[in-house]
């Protein structure tokens, strides 16, 4: 059971950051954002079950829920400002920011 | 009376932020170039936190304990805390000052003050809490509101770009500390940094691995090599006063979660130091090798808080690697707080003179160095002020940049390590290379034939912008002078940092 | 008494500094009369501080943890500078009331002067490491604005960022120096350190580790051999500067450095030798450049390394007080000598002597004073400069051996020889061109008396200044001898006589090559390689190009590519895991 777990944590963490390195559209990073997220909490739980203390690491869990929704919303909010003035979502045409 | 003490210096600009918000909402000026006059809140808000924060401050200066319990929950003013309310009140006020007029023009301000009140709640909070989840939800509080400062010109492209990317990156490092916290949680099934090093010394595997993760996470945030990357581009994009925040005290106060994270490892890992000190020599070369060719100004002050990052880096490396080198943790918070007022003042004199040649008329191009030429001769002040500010960044006395980096490298001298002596070299010949950007501002600076941009800039003063430049100013000229000035607040905190890695 | 003396003596001229910063570009009356009297003040206290020589040690408070204590030592080694910093400065700011008459921003050139003299009787005074750094980045910062002073000229601007960069580059010798005095002995009292090197309680490896580290620092300051480059592109400088800062203090302060700690690092193997070739390359090359430079102000410049490298030489042969009476005699004929030029740059508006001569008739005065000073230099009896200069070399033919002496005779040529090259094409010859002449103000006059009557005068004080330092510096075990005494020596040596008849050759071989001086003697290629710096400037300019390249190298990986960033953050955490891993 607990093998499936870690798999599953790392899985989403994989596919997560894989995402994050490949991806160019504002849309999918946020994506890429929850996925990872996600794979954070249920390691959150995992521990709680571990030690046998949910009780903390649900609480933790909803913070993070909270948190996460946040910056999800100013990301989109974002994303979106950013189609709207630049008509695209592609993160590489609008990086004008070097050197 | 102390528990409410603590309350009420969270509480205050807490208070202040919702209240400026929402009065400000209300009693928007029709002109578009007036300021919102519910500033004047947030300024009242400010002085009125350091009320709490002086008494709390005589409290610990005296010995006491101030601390506060809810639920859970429980939050201590120690010295760390003490000289992070300090840094972040005193900049705070420059910034807010300095908005004033500067922000403006810009649409709903009271947004801004709003968020940047939160930021400092936050910044306070982080500093006082006592467990690693705690930690990392003022830390989120911290970075969701400097997410919207760093992204307020919310019409542009360039500001927006820098945003996602900050966005994006300080989101990824959380990942990381949510991931080290679970680690650690799912091993001793604590989350008090007090209670965890007892129980860990027979995992150590994994403790390693949360320590990375930390580091990591916090990393990001403190700009360290190769995770420095957002950096110039949050920095650059911000508001003045943002950039002042981020530069000055944001990426610190992820210095200092990191180091209270890290605490509750001590007993794994002893080669938290090493990292540290290698950290910190690339974070000085990088950081000056990018600042040595930029053409933009706020970009070279950007790269150069990566430079400066390196030396608390390397300061913190010395503190934690060799038990000699008590006198760099007194350098390292010295050079945070010294930090904060030189790079607070860089940011701010030339967001003053960004506002004066270019943003009063509606152009929102980035200042470029050629622009500088011959600024004294039409605001011969905000010349003073930056050339002070840059001197001191490049580390020359009388300015108090030279004071704390001294003393950081005192302290790794007396460890008698012949490796301590080679990165204090080293360090040394990064700040050399530092004035082969920073000198050159000043010679600009001074020049008597004005650039074509400073003779159409706007004639006029203001004088809120010249209050706030001057208030770190002082701080900047005095400290390099009379070093004893805040010694009481340096030395309690580094009594607490080497109190927390015993 | 002392003590407070000394805090005024420092802080004094920087209230100046603010004061006069705070003028408006209108007042330029009051921004002259207030420098002056600063200036003149300052001066006045630092005479007063002249009585109080003595091994008196002055601690006022603790800075902090890593600082040491704000601490002032009272012996004639600092004090002695101190009086020339502040007197010369006296006289250059005096001299510039003329010099700078109408010229914009006054305010930043005075406040500038005033702050350096501040902070170069801290450098001398100061018996804390820590604080000797801090004064001598300081001393730094203020050459480096006033060399660009002029700074819309792209050359000005250069060579100060030179002179900056240089000498913080030796002040790493500085900075590692004290850092191992303060790791070493627990503290940064420099008598605490003497004495603990003295009595064999510091590691010889640390010892020569600090030492050279600061010969490394003083040949940067004091433009010495691999370090000289800075000084002659220094001379972009308003000329009153150049008169103060590279030829009579701050340049100095290197050798002051050497003498400090010379009694620490006697024991330190191959130390003395060191400094006493890094005097002698200097010299040598230094005066070939003099030689064949056409920029009035470059070729005193060019004298001024070469004369430092005499100070160097004598502190590598072991006397602190030979190496001391010549920093004396010249700071007061090169002040001399600088102030003149700047008079006669100033009257007839160039610095390239090929556009001058026969200047003597138009400007006695002037061309007077100037002959004073070079005769000084070239070490023509009995001026200051010739006392000090056999001192000089009595203690290297007595400290070292005979091939060192005979180079350092050498030297004494060549000296001759740039000096009376010098003095013709500007004072005597052909007119080479119609030049306009300006009358000389009366202050420039002034000064120029009062250093001329200093030239022919100052080596009267020997016996004081001898009894001075050996009463006040026990540390240095130096030998009183009375005035009487020393010159009863040098009159009796023969080898006096030697040194004059070198004075003389060099004088003749120059009249009989005087169209075109070195040709006949010396090879094509010394010329070549003499204007072009011996190659060091070229060595200056690849590192400059190697640090540029590697910033753009560096800029090249801020991709501003979001996925590169987030790679960057994984590559972090993996090199963070393998160390931990290791570590660990």
């Amino acid at each position: 059971m607990s093998y499936i777990i870690v798999v599953c944590i790392l899985g989403l963490l994989g596919i997560g950051f894989y995402c994050l390195l490949i991806t160019r559209n504002l849309l999918k990073l946020v994506v890429a954002l929850q996925v990872l997220v996600k794979g954070a909490m249920l390691a959150v739980l995992f521990a709680g079950c571990l030690v046998d203390n949910m009780e903390v690491a649900q609480s933790m869990a909803l913070t993070i829920i909270v948190a996460d929704t946040i910056v999800a919303v100013i990301g989109l909010a974002m994303a979106i400002q950013v189609r709207q003035i630049t008509n695209t979502s592609n993160i590489r045409s609008i990086s004008t920011l070097r050197k | 009376m102390q528990n409410n003490l603590l309350l009420w210096l969270l509480f205050t600009p807490m208070i202040s932020s919702v209240l400026v918000y929402v009065v400000g909402r209300f009693f928007a000026p029709h002109d578009d170039e007036k300021p919102n006059k519910t500033v004047w809140l947030c300024v009242a808000g400010i002085i009125a936190t350091f009320i709490p924060f002086i008494l709390a401050s005589i409290n610990i200066l005296n010995g006491k304990t101030v601390s506060t319990t809810i639920g859970d929950v429980t939050l201590v003013f120690d010295g760390i805390s003490m000289l992070v309310s300090l840094t972040v009140l005193l900049l705070g006020l420059a910034v807010i000052l300095f908005s004033i007029d500067y922000m403006a023009a810009e649409h709903s301000e009271e947004k801004f003050y709003g968020l940047l009140m939160i930021l400092i709640t936050s910044i306070i909070g982080l500093s006082t809490s006592t467990d690693l989840f705690n930690i990392y939800i003022w830390f989120e509080l911290m970075a969701v509101s400097t997410y919207s400062l760093v992204a307020f010109y919310r019409n542009r492209a360039t500001s927006l770009e820098a945003g996602i990317k900050y966005l994006t990156q300080s989101a990824a490092g959380s990942i990381f500390i949510i991931l080290s916290i679970a680690m650690i949680f799912g091993t001793t099934g604590k989350i008090s940094m007090h209670e965890i090093p007892a129980l860990i010394a027979s995992s150590k595997r994994i403790m390693i691995a949360a320590g990375a993760c930390f580091i990591t996470g916090y990393g990001i945030k403190c700009a360290f090599v190769p995770m420095h990357f957002w950096l110039p581009d949050a920095h650059s994009q911000a508001p003045s006063g943002v950039s002042a925040m981020l530069s000055g005290i944001v990426i610190e106060t992820g210095l200092v979660a990191l180091l209270r994270s890290l605490s509750a490892l001590k007993p794994a890992a002893a080669s938290f130091g090493m990292i540290f000190l290698i950290i910190g020599a690339l974070n000085m070369l990088i950081g000056n090798l990018g600042a040595l060719r930029q053409s933009e100004v706020k970009r070279m002050f950007a790269f150069s808080s990566i430079s400066h990052m390196g030396y608390i880096a390397l300061g913190i490396g010395f503190v934690l690697t060799f038990p000699e080198s008590t006198a760099s943790a007194n350098g390292v918070f010295f050079h945070v707080f010294n930090h904060a007022m030189m790079k607070g003042l860089a940011f701010l004199a030339a967001g003053a003179i960004v506002f004066n040649l270019k943003q009063a008329k509606g152009d929102h191009s980035p200042l470029l160095v050629t622009e500088l030429d011959g600024v004294s001769q039409k605001y011969p002040w905000f010349a003073l002020l930056l050339s002070v500010a840059v001197l001191a960044l490049g580390g020359l006395p009388p300015l108090s940049g030279f004071i704390s980096k001294w003393q950081i490298f005192a302290g790794g001298a007396l460890s008698k390590n012949p490796w301590a002596l080679v990165l204090i070299v080293f360090a040394g010949i990064n700040s050399v290379l530092s004035l082969g950007y920073y000198a050159p501002l000043v010679n600009r600076m001074y020049r008597h034939q004005p650039s074509q941009t400073v003779l159409s800039g706007v004639p006029k003063y203001s004088k809120t912008m010249l209050l706030s430049l001057v208030l770190l100013g002082i701080f900047v000229v005095l400290l390099g002078l009379v070093p004893m000035l805040v010694s009481n607040f340096t030395g309690s905190a580094s009594a607490t940092l080497l109190n927390m890695f015993q | 008494m002392t003590a407070i003396l000394i805090v005024l003596i420092i802080l004094f001229p920087w209230l100046g500094a603010v004061l006069i910063w705070l003028m408006k570009n209108a007042q330029e009356k009051l921004t002259h009369t207030l420098a002056m009297g600063f200036s003149v003040l300052s001066a006045v206290l630092s005479l007063v501080l002249l009585t109080r020589i003595g091994q008196e040690q002055i601690t006022v408070l603790s800075l902090g943890p890593g600082l040491g204590e704000l601490s002032f030592s009272a012996d004639g080694l600092g004090i002695v500078l101190t009086s020339i910093a502040n007197s010369i400065g006296c006289l250059a700011v005096i001299f510039s009331k003329d010099y700078m008459n109408g010229e914009k921003d006054l305010q930043r050139y005075y406040s500038m002067i005033l702050f350096f003299i501040g902070a170069m009787s801290g450098l001398v005074l100061t018996s804390n490491a820590m604080l000797i750094f801090f004064f001598w980045e300081i001393t730094a910062l203020c050459s480096y604005q006033l060399i660009s002073f002029y700074n819309d000229d792209p050359k000005a601007v250069r060579g100060g960022l030179k002179a900056l960069f240089i000498t913080q580059f030796g002040g790493i010798g500085l900075l590692l120096g004290s850092l191992l005095i303060l790791s070493q002995t627990g503290s940064l009292n420099i008598q605490q350190f003497i004495a603990a090197a003295q009595a064999g309680k510091i590691s010889s490896s640390v010892l020569a580790v600090a030492g050279f580290g600061l010969i490394a620092a003083a040949a940067a300051k004091s433009s010495q051999f691999p370090f000289f480059t800075w000084l002659p592109d220094a001379m972009e400088a308003p000329t009153p500067v150049s008169a103060l800062i590279h030829a009579a203090t701050m340049v100095n302060a290197g050798v002051y450095l050497l003498c400090r700690f010379a009694p620490a690092f006697q024991s330190v193997p191959g130390w003395n030798t060191t400094v006493l070739w890094v005097g002698i390359i200097t010299i040598l090359l230094s005066s070939f450049m003099a030689i064949y430079a056409n920029d009035l102000k470059r070729v005193l410049a060019y004298s001024t390394v070469s004369q430092l490298g005499f100070l160097f030489a004598a502190v590598g042969a072991g006397s602190v007080t030979a190496s001391q009476f010549h920093l004396l005699s010249h700071a007061i004929f090169k002040a001399l000598l600088f102030l003149c030029a700047g008079a006669v740059i100033h009257s007839v508006g160039t610095r390239d002597m090929r556009l001058m001569g026969n200047l003597y008739k138009k400007m006695k005065p002037v061309g007077f004073c100037f002959i004073i000073g070079a005769c000084s230099l070239a070490g023509i009896p009995i001026l200051n400069g010739f006392w000090s200069k056999e001192l000089i070399l009595e203690s290297i033919h007595s400290g070292t051996s005979l091939p060192v002496y005979i180079l350092m005779l050498f030297a004494v040529i060549l000296t001759a020889i740039y000096t009376l090259r010098c003095v013709w094409m500007v004072f005597f010859g052909k007119e080479k061109s119609k030049l306009h002449v300006h009358e000389t103000g009366r202050y420039m006059k002034y000064t120029l008396y009062i250093l001329a009557a200093g030239t022919v005068l100052s080596w009267l004080s020997f016996g004081g200044f001898s009894s001075a330092f050996s009463k006040s510096l026990p540390l240095h075990e130096i030998e009183a001898e009375s005035l009487g005494e020393f010159l009863t020596t040098i009159v009796k040596d023969p080898l006096t006589y030697l040194a004059i008849l070198m004075v003389i050759v060099g004088f003749v071989l120059w009249f009989f090559h005087k169209p075109a001086p070195s040709k006949a003697i010396l090879p094509k290629v010394l010329e070549t390689s003499a204007v072009n710096s011996f190659g060091f400037e070229i060595i200056n300019q690849k590192i400059v190009d190697k640090i540029q390249n590697l910033s753009e190298f560096s800029r090249g990986l801020q991709s501003g590519i979001l996925n590169w960033n987030i790679f960057g953050v994984l590559t972090g955490l993996v090199l963070i895991l393998i160390i931990l891993g290791i570590g660990g």
